[in-house]
């Protein structure tokens, strides 16, 4: 083993342990809340691990719970790195789940074609939306993360005029869609459970990411992009086109996550805000991951773990399954504390580069750029 | 007069709308404000949204127990403040990313108020707080017409109006708004005159937190005297859409959170209608005229040909919708996503960023700055 191979073990092997740590100190504080509401400790910690795993139909929860987190960190690893933030992952998800029941409901056709053409409509649909952001972007200067928070809301709002108006299942009051054909859906990997077969795309999306981003001409162009728009610039390669493709590429991902939630889901029919929560827990699972598209798959189990054993707990010992999002926020907080810490003392011993997460922030325009580092 | 008034009775001159538009600007500009004085410092401050319910959640949860206004505005205030010294430390102290700092703080604003609230209040029929009542300025509030739409509003209100002159002189004129913007444009410089770039952005960003905590705090103890989870929906982004959109100006802060908050009430008003009224259209074109004008005659210059076709399309759009009166009409969820759908405009035409501060998003450190 060389030395260098051997020195990135090390380097991985410390943020592992760093993400280990903040994810035990995010679940003890969980422990707080539970104690502070009344429950036992012991009491608490057994319904959340019996809630996530103990049982075929609480495990098939947790890992069907997993596709749309690791798509979602998948998205915002491939964003990330071309140092674009976007987090328009609520509403992507959305708009590919809207395509997807156009799709869906249209055509009668065997599922080996209608169901490709079912996913295929969820990433169209993600990216598209994503795609609104890409060219404010890159054409106009404006900041994603505002514009996609705003498309966020906005996305909502189609979303919920879809399924009253123009998709409306009239048979019922309810803001939902007709019940989409059975040929439009993942079929299931575990009868009576949540568990599709739509896990295959965790394997997948994963390792083509991972391979895009380091065995292409495209994710060198894009990792260049992010750690050095100058230099980038100068090699002839424009921070606006792979930006853009980027964001365009983590919409899609996005779009496939809200294709899952749609088509792997319980109901046959789609109805209002199916899952943008998703959308804003998949950037936890990225940054818990640091941003690693391997360390995403860990790090989806941990949240899909807690979603599930969450919402099993508030069932059997009466706590908030919000507490769940306040743990995001925690982890979210934590990772960037140990991150700066983490460079901290690397710097004491040589100057390295700044670090992935607490690095600063690649202005919108190169122009303007004076990175520090 | 009156009779004119009342036939076009629309748009400014619907005291039902202004009053209203009032109301729902001011929770946008207790925050826009801070954010302003914040980003002047060079804090881009993402996490408003998860501040403002902070506020809210606090501020409600105050005044349900004590029942004093009063304590529970203070509430808000130290709601808000709570996530500012994360939200100072992991940017100033940390030097962590500010944007990834910010989302964090939005998800766990939400979270945590969502869950304090579900352990809370979830059981029974849930406790309606008092509000404030309006403090009528004798003299103002009889103007005719305007009158009691403007000056017999809360006192909330008038204080958060009065924050535009008061951070305008701060800023321009003081010795600490020039020790804010030297941190935002040249750190380094700022240091070097003796000038704690720590000690004002730290300042900032809690007087930023603070104020959102407030604009929180508005939405429970003014507006509708309850709190429900993310009832802030959305408002901290807008407010962080209207500082770009002011150019980084209070002045320019004060007239992108009355147009936003302007929307919001034409939304609430137009959401019941069938139809789009007709005023609607007028005003759209009027707009698009000023638009087009503003550019040719002051600007002396139409931007790009592309621009000026779009905006002469708009404006002829609304003339001729204007002569025929279609009924045309848009769905609910249209309007209630209109204030965003200004906002994204707002922001992809607002063009320059020449305003915006050089070293915003950048964390200092001394040496190397």
């Amino acid at each position: 083993m060389t030395r260098a191979i051997r020195a990135k073990f090390v380097e991985g092997g410390v943020e592992f342990a760093l993400s280990v740590a903040v994810a035990i100190v995010a679940l003890l504080i969980g422990l707080l809340f539970v104690i502070a509401s009344g429950v036992g400790p012991g009491t608490g910690a057994k319904a959340f691990i019996d809630g996530a795993f103990s049982g075929q139909l609480n495990l098939a929860g947790t890992l069907s719970k997993m596709v749309p987190l690791t798509l979602v960190a998948l998205g915002w690893i491939v964003a990330f790195r071309s140092g674009r933030f976007h987090v328009g992952f609520p509403g992507q998800l959305l708009f590919g789940g809207l395509v997807v029941s156009i799709v869906a409901l249209k055509p009668d056709l065997p599922i080996g074609i209608h169901l490709p053409l079912c996913i295929l409509a969820g990433a169209v649909g993600g990216a598209l939306w994503a795609g609104i952001a890409a060219w404010m972007w890159a054409r106009r200067g404006v900041n994603e993360i505002l514009s996609t928070l705003l498309l966020n809301l906005v996305a909502i709002q189609v979303l919920a005029w879809w399924v009253r108006q123009p998709f409306h299942d009239h048979t019922t009051p309810l803001p939902l869609t007709p019940p989409l054909p059975s040929s439009a859906f993942y079929p299931t990997l575990l009868t009576n459970t949540d568990l599709h077969w739509d896990i295959l795309l965790i394997p997948i999306c994963v390792v083509a990411v991972a391979f895009i981003l380091t065995r292409t001409t495209f994710g060198f162009e894009l990792r260049m992009v992010g750690s050095n728009p100058h230099v980038a610039q100068h090699a002839g390669i424009s921070p606006e086109r792979i930006g853009s493709w980027s964001i365009l590429l983590s919409g899609a991902l996005a779009g496939l996550a809200g294709a899952s939630l749609v088509i792997a889901g319980t109901t046959p029919a789609m109805g209002e805000d199916f899952g943008s929560d998703y959308g804003f827990t998949g950037i936890a699972v990225a940054l818990l991951a640091r941003n690693s598209p391997w360390g995403a798959v860990p790090a989806a189990l941990l949240f899909a773990a807690l979603i599930q054993g969450g919402g099993v707990m508030e069932g059997t010992v009466g706590i908030s399954s919000s507490l769940v999002d306040v743990l995001q926020g925690v982890m979210i907080v934590f990772v960037l504390a140990a991150t700066t810490i983490l460079y901290f003392a690397r710097r004491n011993r040589r100057r390295v580069r700044p670090p992935t997460v607490a690095g600063p922030a690649v202005p919108n325009e190169p122009a303007d750029a004076t990175v520090i580092a | 007069m009156s009779q004119v008034i009342a036939t076009f009775g629309f748009g400014p001159f619907d005291m039902n709308w202004l009053s209203t538009a009032l109301v729902l600007t001011t929770p946008l500009l207790f925050p826009a404000v801070g954010e302003l004085i914040s980003e002047r410092a060079g804090v881009l401050n993402v996490g408003l949204e998860g501040m403002m319910l902070s506020g809210a959640f606090f501020s409600y949860m105050v005044t349900a127990k004590t029942g004093s206004i009063p304590a529970g505005a203070f509430a808000g205030i130290g709601g808000g403040l709570f996530f500012g010294v994360i939200m100072a430390l992991l940017s100033i102290e940390a030097k962590a990313d500010q944007i990834v700092a910010g989302v964090g703080i939005n998800l766990a604003g939400v979270g945590l108020t969502s869950y304090l609230f579900d352990q809370m209040y979830s059981s029974g029929t849930q406790i309606v707080v008092p509000t404030v009542t309006p403090l009528r300025i004798p003299g103002l509030a009889d103007i005719p017409h305007f009158g009691p739409a403007i000056f017999d509003q809360d006192p909330l209100l008038y204080i958060a109006f009065l924050l535009v002159p008061v951070s305008w002189f701060l800023l321009k004129r003081t010795r600490w708004g020039l020790a804010v913007r030297a941190s935002g444009e040249l750190p380094a410089a700022a240091d070097t005159a003796g000038i704690s770039v720590r000690r004002v952005r730290w300042f900032s960003v809690l007087l930023a937190s603070a104020l959102a905590g407030v604009g929180g705090s508005y939405l429970v103890i003014v507006d509708v005297g309850i709190f429900h989870q993310q009832m802030t929906n959305g408002r901290g982004f807008l407010a962080l859409v209207a500082v770009i959109f002011g150019r980084w100006s209070p002045w320019g802060v004060l007239g992108a959170c009355f147009a936003l908050g302007g929307t919001d009430a034409l939304q609430l008003r137009l959401a019941d209608q069938s139809s789009v009224p007709h005023q609607v259209w007028v005003i759209l074109g009027i707009i698009a005229v000023a638009v087009v004008l503003y550019r040719a005659v002051v600007r002396r210059r139409i931007a790009r040909p592309l621009d000026a076709a779009i905006l002469v399309a708009v404006a002829v759009f609304g003339f001729v919708t204007f002569a025929v009166n279609p009924p045309w009409d848009l769905p609910q969820q249209f309007w209630q996503a209109l204030p965003y759908l200004v906002a994204l405009a707002v922001l992809g035409g607002a063009l320059t960023r020449a305003h915006m501060p050089a070293k915003l998003t950048l964390p200092y450190r001394r040496g190397e700055g």
